[in-house]
């Protein structure tokens, strides 16, 4: 039996590869299209599910492809971090997924609808892919795929403005890519290895004599991966890509296409180069930093929005900002809540731009401005959208504020404190560009007169899957302490 | 089983504002009845859990140290929720006259009633943190009853409010998180947690008291955080009044209290001179209220600045650190209540029957309503501090904490502001009694319907009665008292 379910982050991985993406081009009908692929998905999170109970009751686990161990195959880690993480992308995209069976064809053309599948089946899989191996070449593979799938989820759309912001995705991420790829030539030439736990031991090893090498491929894979998950001065990208993208390509692009470039630096950094490296170096510096503009920035520009899904994505930005921060702390708590913060800004990000995408749907408007009212419409859409924000702003027991909690305690804890101003000061600008939507879409009465809405709202059965994630977003924050303690307990086997 | 009973006052008005809401579960024409007995049920439901001699602690949930929302009933707490179950009940008679002028009552009742709900969870709640959840919630419920009238400066004004309660929220945050990474604890223990005194970050603790006591000081409308509560007047005069007298303001006071008595403690507060940097801000509120209240002329935004000056007293209060000081500023917490809803009322039914707003346009009214101006004239007397009213009572008590304390500079303040107090307040009474009648056109009797006058009446009865008698809630503040000392 547990061969069996150490068989199924791979068995995942394949079945999105073969059943999602190679085999659904051959079918025609559009309505056993969805269905599979709804199918595919729910598998996958049942898989993921069960992976990450065996995980949390027998430990974490080394599964090798094809029986060729280590150093000569590909091995695929699995722990905490790796199943909770591999468990939220894969039930945000079932849920995208759902959503999507009520609105795409309302924002693509029909014949484009089987090709956003495929691709987000191809996208699923190469993230998984991503957060599972421990092969940093095997890694950069699948962040190759995912970045070419992600522009296709944007491009799907093809307006001017969809391959505008795609080609600017794809330039700098190709750049990202490029970065990495150099950085692994660098670690390879010294170790002669590309398993991630054999290049630690050469570079302890190697790391007297060739500290500068080490330093220029640290410096690399943090930049490489940095754009590719917006970090702060190198996001540009990503306002563009996600406010043009369609509404449930915005929610995967926003909390899993971003969220797997830093599960993928974090390995690198504490597998590859191990923590003694790493706190030697000023790259914690250089991330808190980073992570600190990204937090004030992202949410200056987020206020200044006019377009409700650009605000939505300069958001991200910000968020972004926090979990580079956890991890430019150093210490366990802040690597443990930046990882929490990927799963509870992975379930409120989705259901963020999928509620912004029902209003966009329902309304035809897509100006903050024009939303005045809505509550009155769509009192539940407007509902979840409140809910979610005020997990953003930081209101108590959600996953946001669990996460600033944190942080600032573990800034504390690094002997950081003016660190707790960034984040206060960070949450209150949330504040400030969430609350006015809020209020103007319940109490603003400017739009009720004299504009029609094209519809009343939107029928609850389409808002299931966005009130199941916002839903399970609440969970989270309840629940924080034994999902922390899990991700603690994969931390410290790391 | 018997601790579930707590959830009672809780859980009451929140599910009753839920079935307000929908008029499908209470129909419109059951509505006002509905929220009256809710109100008045929930005041039966404190009553019962107030007498209920075994109930301790319950815990809603506990995830860790830090995640652990529980509720307790103290001393305090009951205090708390005797004084805002029995004002919201008048205040719920009152607004069934008043808003009808207003309009939207649907709307209004809902958040009225859920409000109450949440003024009891900050009552009731056993740590910091259950504290401050309501206390952001309270920010969020009472947001609607402010901007009630919907017009754009309304907006304006509620966007104000939100941002100085945010702010605030973010102080008292700030100091939450300092506090927790030294103790590990928030939970409320009378004179302090246990072993504060012996931790050796004195400079991080006096940091996160002042920010704390900053933080609440912005819902307790302490200057330089005050000028939300004057902006608020725009607000239905029943929802004016009850910010001011209870919800809001009040429940600011309160998280004082517990701060200062409950987390720190007064040794410690001594020990790290934290009132000497807090107490120039409270002259200076005592003081600026009252000045500028002598330049309103609006009779709602003088009640509004003269709030803020009696808010500073009760602040003093705390912060002279010894048993009269806190006895006096607890007392005058319930007395400014009561004198001070009765103020709003007046001036409610001044604008309801004759839609005058402003002093200079109440000559001789007086006349025409005679017992509005004299329930106006008792609160007036009561609030400067003359006997035998409630006020003279608490400012008394003030006066030898004051002494205690050695300060003869608290003294001189307390007087002078009294003074002002005299001097903003009488007018009104004057000009309303003794003015020769301008353009009064309308014949006879003026005062508002019984729904309206009844709760003033008693009221005015009660600020007397407090006067005359004041032992009975003196013994029960002295129980707090000594468990803080």
């Amino acid at each position: 039996m547990s061969q069996l379910i150490q068989l199924f982050p791979l068995l995942s991985i394949l079945i999105l590869l073969i059943f999602g993406a190679f085999l659904t081009p051959l079918l025609k009908r559009k309505k056993i299209i969805l269905k599979l692929h709804i199918a595919i998905n729910s598998l996958v999170t049942a898989l993921s599910f069960i992976t990450l109970f065996y995980v949390a009751k027998f430990g974490p686990f080394v599964f090798q492809i094809g029986h060729y161990p280590a150093p000569f195959g590909i091995v695929f880690k699995i722990g905490p971090i790796e199943s909770s993480i591999g468990l939220m992308f894969s039930f945000v995209m079932t849920m995208v997924m759902w959503y999507s069976i009520f609105s795409l064809e309302k924002e693509i053309k029909e014949k484009r609808v089987s090709f956003f599948y495929i691709l987000n089946s191809l996208l699923l899989a190469s993230l998984l892919g991503i957060v599972y191996t421990s092969d940093i070449f095997n890694g950069y593979v699948f962040l190759e795929v995912s970045t070419l799938a992600a522009c296709g989820i944007i491009i799907v759309k093809d307006k001017k403005e969809n391959i505008k912001a795609a080609i600017k995705y794809l330039l700098l991420s190709s750049l990202g890519s490029g970065l990495v790829l150099m950085g692994i030539a660098f670690i390879y030439s010294i170790s002669g290895h590309l398993n991630m736990t054999y290049i630690h031991g050469e570079i302890i090893a190697a790391a007297s004599d060739k500290t500068n090498l080490l330093l220029i491929s640290l410096i690399l894979f943090t930049i490489g991966l940095g754009i590719k998950s917006a970090m702060f001065p190198m996001h540009v990208w990503l306002p563009d890509a996600h406010t043009n993208a369609p509404s449930p390509s915005s929610a995967i692009l926003s909390s899993l296409v971003i969220k797997a470039p830093v599960v993928f630096l974090i390995k690198i950094y504490y597998l590859v180069y191990g923590i003694e490296f790493i706190s030697n170096s000023n790259v914690f510096e250089l991330l808190l930093i980073f992570g600190g503009f990204g937090m004030i920035m992202g949410s200056l520009f987020a206020r200044r929005q006019k377009i409700l899904k650009r605000l939505i994505a300069y958001s991200s930005v910000a968020q972004m900002g926090y979990i580079f921060l956890g991890i430019g702390l150093g210490n366990e708590l802040g690597l443990t809540i930046a990882i929490y913060h990927m799963i509870a800004h992975g379930l409120t990000k989705s259901s963020l731009f999928l509620s912004a995408g029902s209003f966009i749907e329902q309304t035809g408007f897509k100006n903050i401005e024009d939303f005045k009212g809505i509550g009155k419409e769509m009192p539940v859409t407007l509902g979840i959208f409140t809910l979610s924000a005020l997990s953003l702003i930081g209101i108590p027991v959600l996953p946001g504020f669990i996460s600033k909690w944190n942080l600032a305690l573990a800034s504390i804890e690094s002997g950081k404190i003016y660190l707790l101003a960034i984040i206060l000061i960070s949450s209150l600008l949330n504040a400030v560009y969430y609350f006015p939507i809020i209020i103007n879409g319940y109490f603003g009465e400017d739009n009720l007169d004299g504009k029609v809405f094209r519809s009343k709202s939107k029928p609850i059965k389409e808002l299931i899957p966005v009130i199941i994630l916002s839903l399970v977003m609440v969970a989270v924050g309840f629940l924080s302490g034994s999902v922390i303690n899990f991700i603690k307990s994969g931390i410290s086997i790391m | 089983m018997n601790n579930l009973l707590i959830l009672l006052p809780l859980m009451i008005p929140i599910f009753g504002s839920l079935s307000m809401a929908f008029s499908k579960i209470i129909k419109d024409k059951y509505m006002k009845p509905a929220a009256v007995l809710i109100v008045i049920v929930n005041f039966f439901s404190i009553f019962l859990i107030n007498n209920q001699v075994n109930i301790e602690v319950l815990h809603i949930i506990k995830m860790n140290e830090f995640i652990d929302i529980y509720f307790r009933v103290d001393q305090l707490g009951k205090l708390f929720s005797y004084m805002a179950g029995s004002l919201w009940i008048i205040t719920s008679f009152y607004s069934l006259e008043y808003m009808k002028h207003e309009g939207k009552e649907r709307r209004y009742f809902t958040f009225f009633i859920l409000t109450l709900g949440i003024v009891m969870g900050i009552s009731y709640s056993g740590n910091l943190f259950t504290l401050y959840i309501y206390y952001e919630l309270l920010t969020l419920s009472t947001f609607p009853l402010v901007i009630h009238a919907d017009s754009s400066e309304a907006l304006q004004i509620g966007k104000k409010y939100i941002i100085y309660s945010f702010v605030g929220a973010t102080f008292i945050i700030l100091g939450m998180m300092i506090l927790f990474s030294i103790t590990g604890n928030l939970n409320f223990t009378g004179g302090g947690i246990s072993d504060i005194v012996l931790y050796p970050d004195k400079t991080l603790l006096l940091i996160s008291f002042l920010s704390m006591f900053i933080g609440f000081g912005v819902k307790a409308a302490m200057v330089p955080f005050h000028s939300w509560l004057p902006a608020a007047m725009v607000a239905p005069t029943p929802v004016s009044a009850l910010l001011h007298a209870v919800a809001v303001v009040k429940s600011g006071i309160f998280a004082l209290l517990r701060t200062t008595y409950y987390i720190f403690g007064p040794v410690l507060v001594k020990e790290l001179n934290g009132d000497k940097f807090l107490i120039p801000l409270v002259i200076a509120t005592i003081i600026m209220g009252s000045m500028i209240a002598l330049h309103q002329e609006n009779l709602k935004k003088r009640l509004a600045y003269s709030t803020i000056s009696q808010l500073g007293y009760i602040i003093l209060g705390i912060l002279m650190l010894n048993p009269e000081g806190l006895i006096g500023a607890i007392l005058h917490m319930i007395n400014h209540a009561v004198i001070k809803i009765t103020l709003f009322f007046v001036v409610g039914s001044i604008t309801y029957m004759t839609g005058k707003k402003y002093i200079n346009e109440i000559h001789g009214l007086g006349k025409k309503m005679q017992k509005t101006f004299l329930v106006f004239t008792v609160a007036a007397i009561s609030l400067v501090g003359i006997p035998p009213t409630n006020g003279f009572v608490s400012k008394w008590m003030l006066g030898i904490g004051a002494m205690d304390a050695g300060q003869v500079l608290y003294i001189i303040i307390l007087l002078f502001s009294a003074f002002l107090t005299a001097a903003y307040l009488f007018p009104i009474a004057v000009e309303g009694f003794f003015k020769k009648e301008e353009i009064m056109t309308e014949e006879g009797n003026m005062d508002p319907p019984k729904m309206m006058m009844v709760p003033m009446v008693v009221l005015a009865i009660t600020i007397i009665f407090l006067g005359l008698f004041p032992n009975g809630l003196i013994r029960f503040i002295e129980v707090i008292v000594q468990d803080v000392f």
